[in-house]
């Protein structure tokens, strides 16, 4: 009698999870498809047509292929305004043979690992009590704070930047432009 | 019904630290084969089998020299300046090695074969004929990441170089190629966690840890034939302190053979005329085959998250790629974080980081 009971009673709820996988499976994979969908094909490499400056110093480092690849990253792009703050000659000694294992170092402080969102940034900033750290792949942290509705990123100097348009999804994840250049320690 | 979902579909794939740590002494199959054995895996990068012939003809790989007397030499442009010291039998040590690095490791003095090795609770001891005594520190600390430039670099004490790798020079570490595994200190020590989803034994190899580096072993042989330098890497040759390659930059011939990490295999294999390496610190180049020459980084990789372990300054806000986040949104019982290929389960109370839960490729 005991036995037949609890057969039936595990029989009922394998059932009860498959059924209820199934239908949480095609629910999630209709989502995972919309979320593909709306970043689209081009990766974060395509979408670098309008910030030059930032192009140009992947491409001397070797990583535009990087940033074409499968990621996913989460880079912060300086606009060419913001590379045009840097001290005069900065830029030019960066961009020279010699400089670039410091190129790289510095680019690759701009690239987060994973997909972030602003609102995930937001988030964080909030549960922090007002600030967020961000690991970089390069190695070094980011901290993350909020100056009104705006997100504000600062490199271990006090170097900061401003994200003046968040959230250009791409294939292999997602572009936020600054307008600052920020500095590995 | 999420929670549930998890715990049936990802059953299969949920690997937790203490599961791992059962994998033994090294003869076993480990966690190879399986799913994850992509078919176009060319492992024949280049088995290094010379030892003997790089410097100057010294055959020194018949020495029992464990660990060997490894340095914490500053490589950085000090030449002959120890980096850290510990004792001043330290800073005689380094200096000597400082010394035989400029000399290419051509004839390495003989007062620098390994005596004896004693582990010691602060690390491993190892004298050498000379009597100098030198102080390897534990290779792995649970309670320590080996983040890039965030802690403690594995094996390394605080303040060293960053160019520095696993606290061995390189004239010494292309040494350990063509070693049987088991004389080298620690040496049977399993991968950190973070590189244990990385490389996996297989039944043509399997890998160990020590002394900062990572080891292929033959099974066939028992001897090493590839070394991955885990710390800071070896940076570009021209200099600074970035940790990554530049192009142009030759690949150092102790670390060429393909060693792309498991998840990545599928997409980055040698194929005759471009060949793929990863660093052991933070990206995977692509090399030209024929000159050994890096023509670009195709992978950036965190190496920052590992089953088992705190998550990481730097890990608060959610990153979980935008086609996985209705499987894995954060709640109040569990975190999701994403690192190279993987997404991990976080307990948000402990903040450890308690599975591998879902692979990318």
């Amino acid at each position: 009698m005991r036995l037949t009971k609890s057969f039936l009673l595990v029989a009922i709820a394998a059932i009860a999870t498959s059924a209820c996988d199934r239908q949480a499976d095609s629910n999630n994979v209709a989502a995972t498809d919309n979320a593909a969908e709306a970043a689209g094909d081009e990766t974060i490499a395509d979408g670098l047509a309008g910030d030059r400056k930032f192009a140009d110093a992947l491409k001397a480092a070797g990583l535009d292929r990087t940033l074409d690849g499968p990621g996913p990253y989460t880079v912060l792009v300086p606009s060419d305004g913001a590379f045009e703050k840097l001290p005069a000659g900065a830029l030019d000694t960066l961009m020279k043979p010699e400089s670039r294992a410091e190129l790289t170092r510095l680019l690759t402080f701009h690239v987060l690992p994973g997909t972030i969102l602003a609102e995930d940034i937001g988030k964080a900033i909030d549960a922090g009590g007002g600030k967020a750290s961000l690991a970089t792949m390069g190695g070094g942290a980011l901290t993350a704070t909020k100056e009104g509705n705006a997100i504000v990123l600062a490199d271990a100097a006090g170097g900061k930047a401003t994200v003046t348009q968040a959230d250009d999804k791409r294939s292999n994840g997602v572009i936020h432009r600054v307008d600052g250049v920020l500095m590995p320690s | 019904m999420r929670i549930w979902m998890l715990a049936t579909g990802a059953a299969a794939l949920a690997i937790t630290a203490p599961a791992a740590a059962q994998q033994g002494g090294g003869q076993g199959r480990g966690q190879g084969g399986g799913k994850d054995k992509p078919a176009q895996v060319e492992r024949g990068g280049g088995k290094a089998k010379d030892h003997a012939g790089h410097d100057g003809g010294k055959a020194s790989v018949k020495q029992d020299r464990g660990g060997g007397s490894a340095m914490k030499a500053d490589r950085g442009g000090d030449r002959g300046k120890p980096a850290l010291a510990n004792t001043k039998r330290d800073d005689r040590s380094a200096v000597k090695a400082a010394r035989a690095e400029d000399r290419g490791d051509r004839g390495r003095g003989r007062g620098d074969d390994v005596r004896t090795i004693k582990v010691a609770k602060d690390g491993v001891r190892v004298r050498d004929l000379d009597d100098d005594d030198v102080l390897i520190r534990r290779a792995f600390d649970r309670d320590l990441f080996p983040g890039r430039g965030r802690g403690l670099i594995a094996g390394c004490p605080p303040g060293l170089d960053k160019r520095d790798n696993g606290c061995l020079p390189p004239g010494q570490a292309k040494k350990l190629i063509g070693t049987p595994l088991a004389r080298t200190a620690f040496a049977n020590s399993l991968l950190p966690s973070q590189y244990r989803n990385w490389f996996r034994d297989d039944d043509d190899y399997f890998f160990r840890a020590g002394d900062g580096f990572i080891y292929r072993v033959d099974r066939n042989d028992g001897l090493i034939d590839g070394l991955i330098p885990m710390a800071a890497g070896l940076g570009g040759l021209g200099g600074g302190y970035g940790g990554y390659y530049a192009l142009g930059d030759p690949w150092p011939s102790p670390y060429n053979f393909y060693n792309v990490p498991q998840q990545y295999r599928s997409t980055w294999f040698d194929n005759g005329d471009d060949c793929y390496r990863y660093d052991g610190w933070g990206a995977i180049y692509q090399v030209q085959c024929n000159t050994n020459v890096v023509s670009s980084i195709v992978s950036l990789l965190a190496g920052d998250l590992g089953v088992g372990q705190p998550l990481p300054m730097g890990y608060d806000v959610y990153n979980v790629p935008l086609a996985y986040r209705s499987n894995y949104a954060d709640t109040s019982d569990a975190w999701y974080r994403y690192n190279d290929g993987y997404i991990y389960r976080v307990d948000p109370t402990t903040r450890l980081i308690t599975a591998v839960i879902d692979a990318l490729v």
